[in-house]
């Protein structure tokens, strides 16, 4: 730790705050993608941001891989049948964050007759409407985690001035190394992706950020761009590869966009507004493989990991696929499992019910034992300071945890809990055991009623 | 059944809460009790030059910190927290203040005080507005006048009895010039008085009198970032500034407990600002004010009274220098 803080890092970074939490990627980043395909799969129909979409199917109906089986009435992200089947149940069950939601859950037959999702001939050549049009039919949601429907961040207003597209292959979580994975493996569908993500929102740059502790998938990117010959391709786009600093949390977006660009994300905006468009690695597969297969989405590349699991492993799973069938494919628990997460460790949520399954984005599911979290409960604030050095935002958690010890939550605005994304740098860094972050929710939680109240 | 029987038993207690699920590892625990291992180079050289009654003085102040943490913490019935060690803390920060020829039972007496009034009563670790250990010091100065400005002794390594003797910064009230005349003159042939102060050769209390000592314990807890130097530089500073009105400027600097305050009384997290500028502005305070007391005052030290003054000043100071928030305000464009 430095004294003050003249330690620069020379790979580029984001300007203030981060941690470096010990990484546990070695549990599963030398473990090629294996698929796993259940007999069950239950697909809750609330997958992205937005409104549910409403069952298309009922009981007893059959389905075909990739057939819509929900939609949004009035236009929005369809949801397709992962598995080809038989529909067993249209009933409410539990979901990751919204704990219950609609869910059709189909039983697998046969995979005969079902779709190859081969290339479409001419797809290089389409329209940028016509690609859009494929990403959302395919219901492409941004897989790092977020679920933002992807055709909506590629639609730009009108007025919007983008040069910039980058690909975040950060995966700056702890444990997780399923975009590592995607990276190595699949380096031919990231990068044709980037290349029709960039082609829709017509910029000339396109730049994939890898944190340098995943050296081995730049390498491979790059030499992936070499040998496509993306540059004879599209001589439009020029795609670069820059190593970042391995610092938590390089992948948030306004963090990225700094790191790559040097531009700050104004207030409450978007990269949107400083020329930038972020998207995730696995997204940018899905883009490639909705605009040139017209595959929807249908499966995630998840890591199951932890000290819990007998086996972590990187997993290729159809979505609806529920944790017990994962458990039981990944060997069971190994010792006492105190905590299951969807997602990382930093921002991943706690689930209570085996049944849950995995949603469009599900990029983790770890299984933590007592030595690897902290149950002990919380102290006081003793002013250390520490969560201040760690806020990416440069917020106070401190304070804000202290107003709503004592209920005043709509005096925290000050201290900038609006701009909170709840990355977890704080808490991670508090050494009283505070839930900084859970006091942010708290605070924004009262905002959110108080406007409610107003309208 | 028997299918039932391969699912995977839902574990009994998983627990539910909001990320992060991982943690530094460091615990306000950890960290006190490194503050209180990096004070230990500091009493042993006490004991080595003032005996065994610094460690009597010692463990009396300590128990009389825990006993009023526990009974505290038995009256509001809440979990006990003297293993913290932050009661400890206190306890040595206290005994560090104090004259090394002091009655046992006084620091006793003493640390109960300031752990009741300064910690307990305002709600326990994280609420005092006071450092507990100075608050201590001065009621006893209120109390026990005598005993806490007449017990110096003079240090004297393996010497089987020490004598009473004054401090420098004590004379010079008293005598200015013409004491330290004195004072120079009693120096063995060729001994530097400097350094005799800086390797802890002269009376003053207990924790106080070994800058080397104290600097040794600080550059541990620099290197475990547990402290940062804005606030001990920037009292070093001010005192620096108030220097030259001082009969001997260097003497000054290495007199009283100047380094004792400056790295371990008024870097205490609670009772101190967050921000490197909030920190300097906290530290040419205290640096300034002290020396204003030592010069001016009625008492020959003024770390003591400065440091609590500009405690009360830290609230004020977090609200005025706040951190740089990453994006500027105002709506995108």
């Amino acid at each position: 730790m430095s004294l003050f803080s003249w330690h620069k890092s020379a790979l580029p970074t984001f300007s203030r705050g981060g941690v470096h939490p010990e990484e546990h990627k070695g549990l599963t980043e030398n473990l090629p993608i294996e698929t796993f395909i259940p007999t069950t799969v239950s697909i809750p129909v609330s997958q992205s941001l937005g409104a549910p979409a409403e069952p298309l199917v009922a009981k007893a109906a059959m389905v075909k891989r990739g057939d819509v089986i929900a939609t949004v009435p009035g236009g929005g992200l369809s949801l397709h049948a992962p598995i080809s089947g038989i529909v067993k149940s249209v009933q409410t069950g539990p979901h990751p964050t919204l704990v219950h939601d609609t869910t059709i859950t189909i039983l697998a037959k046969s995979a005969e007759g079902d779709p190859e999702f081969a290339e479409q001939p001419g797809w290089q050549t389409l329209a940028i409407p016509q690609m859009l049009d494929r990403i959302k039919e395919a219901g492409v949601v941004g897989l790092g985690g977020a679920a933002f429907p992807t055709y909506r961040k590629l639609m730009l207003p009108k007025d919007a001035k983008v040069d910039t597209l980058v690909i975040n292959g950060s995966e700056c979580e702890p444990y997780l190394t399923c975009d590592y994975r995607v990276m190595l493996e699949e380096s031919e569908r990231v990068v044709l992706g980037s290349w029709v993500i960039a082609k829709i929102i017509g910029v000339k740059n396109c730049v994939i950020g890898i944190e340098s502790n995943k050296q081995p998938a730049a390498e491979q990117m790059r030499k992936t761009i070499a040998a496509l010959g993306m540059e004879a391709m599209d001589p439009a786009v020029k795609m670069s590869v820059v190593v970042t600093e391995t610092k938590y949390p390089q992948g948030s977006e306004k963090q990225l966009v700094q790191s790559l660009t040097g531009r700050l994300v104004p207030k409450g905006g978007l990269p949107l507004h400083v020329g930038v468009v972020v998207q995730n690695v696995a997204t940018a597969v899905a883009c490639l493989d909705a605009v040139r297969n017209r595959k929807p989405v249908i499966e995630r590349v998840l890591t199951v990991s932890g000290a819990g699991i007998k086996n972590p492993k990187n997993l290729r799973v159809p979505i609806g696929t529920s944790v017990e069938d994962i458990i039981l494919h990944c060997g069971g628990y190994n010792g006492d499992v105190v905590k299951i997460l969807f997602g990382g460790p930093m921002m991943g949520r706690t689930i209570a019910d085996l049944d849950v399954s995995v949603t469009k984005g599900t990029s983790g599911l770890l299984f933590l034992t007592e030595a690897e979290t902290n149950l002990n409960s919380y102290q006081p604030c003793i002013s250390c300071g520490e969560c201040l050095d760690a806020c990416p935002m440069g917020l106070e958690p401190n304070r804000v945890s202290q107003y709503i010890e004592v209920n005043r939550p709509l005096e925290t605005e000050q201290f900038g809990v609006k701009e909170c994304f709840e990355c977890g740098c704080c808490s991670y860094s508090c050494p009283s055991h505070r839930p900084l972050v859970q006091f942010m929710q708290v605070a924004k939680a009262a905002y959110r009623r108080q406007e409610r109240k107003a309208k | 059944m028997s299918d039932e029987s391969d699912k995977p038993a839902n574990p009994l207690h998983l627990h539910l809460s909001s990320g992060p699920h991982i943690f530094s590892g460091r615990s306000t625990a950890q960290i006190m009790w490194m503050v209180n291992l990096s004070l230990l180079p500091a009493l042993l050289w006490a004991w080595a030059v003032f005996g065994w009654a610094v460690l009597a003085i010692t463990l009396s102040s300590i128990l009389g910190c825990v006993i009023a943490e526990y009974a505290v913490c038995r009256i509001a019935k809440t979990a006990s927290t003297i293993a913290d060690g932050s009661a400890v803390c206190s306890g040595l920060l206290l005994a560090y203040t104090l004259p090394p020829g002091m009655p046992i039972w006084m620091p006793f007496i003493g640390g109960m005080l300031a752990l009741i009034f300064t910690k307990g009563i305002f709600g326990g670790l994280g609420y005092n507005i006071f450092n507990v250990a100075l608050v201590g010091r001065a009621m006893m100065m209120a109390t026990f006048p005598v005993e806490m400005t007449t017990r110096w002794l003079t240090p004297a390594l393996g010497k089987a009895d020490a004598v009473s003797a004054a401090t420098f910064l004590g004379q010079i009230k008293l005598g200015g010039q013409e004491a330290l005349t004195k004072m120079l003159a009693a120096l063995p042939d060729g001994g530097q008085l400097w350094f005799e102060f800086f390797l802890g050769m002269r009376a003053g209390s207990i924790g106080e009198v070994s800058v080397l000592m104290i600097l040794l314990g600080a550059a541990f807890l620099l290197w475990k970032g547990i402290i940062k130097l804005y606030i001990p530089l920037s009292i070093l500073v001010g005192v620096a500034l108030m220097a030259p009105f001082s009969p001997a400027p260097a003497i000054y600097m290495l007199s009283g407990g100047l380094w004792l305050g400056a790295f371990f009384m008024a870097t205490d997290y609670v009772t101190s600002p967050t921000q490197p500028r909030g920190q300097i502005i906290f530290g040419l305070g205290i640096g300034l004010l002290t020396g204003i007391i030592r010069n001016w005052g009625g008492y020959p030290e003024g770390i003591c009274y400065a440091i609590m003054l500009m405690n009360i000043l830290t609230p004020a100071l977090n609200d005025w220098f706040r951190p740089k928030r990453l994006t500027a305000g105002g709506a995108p464009s």
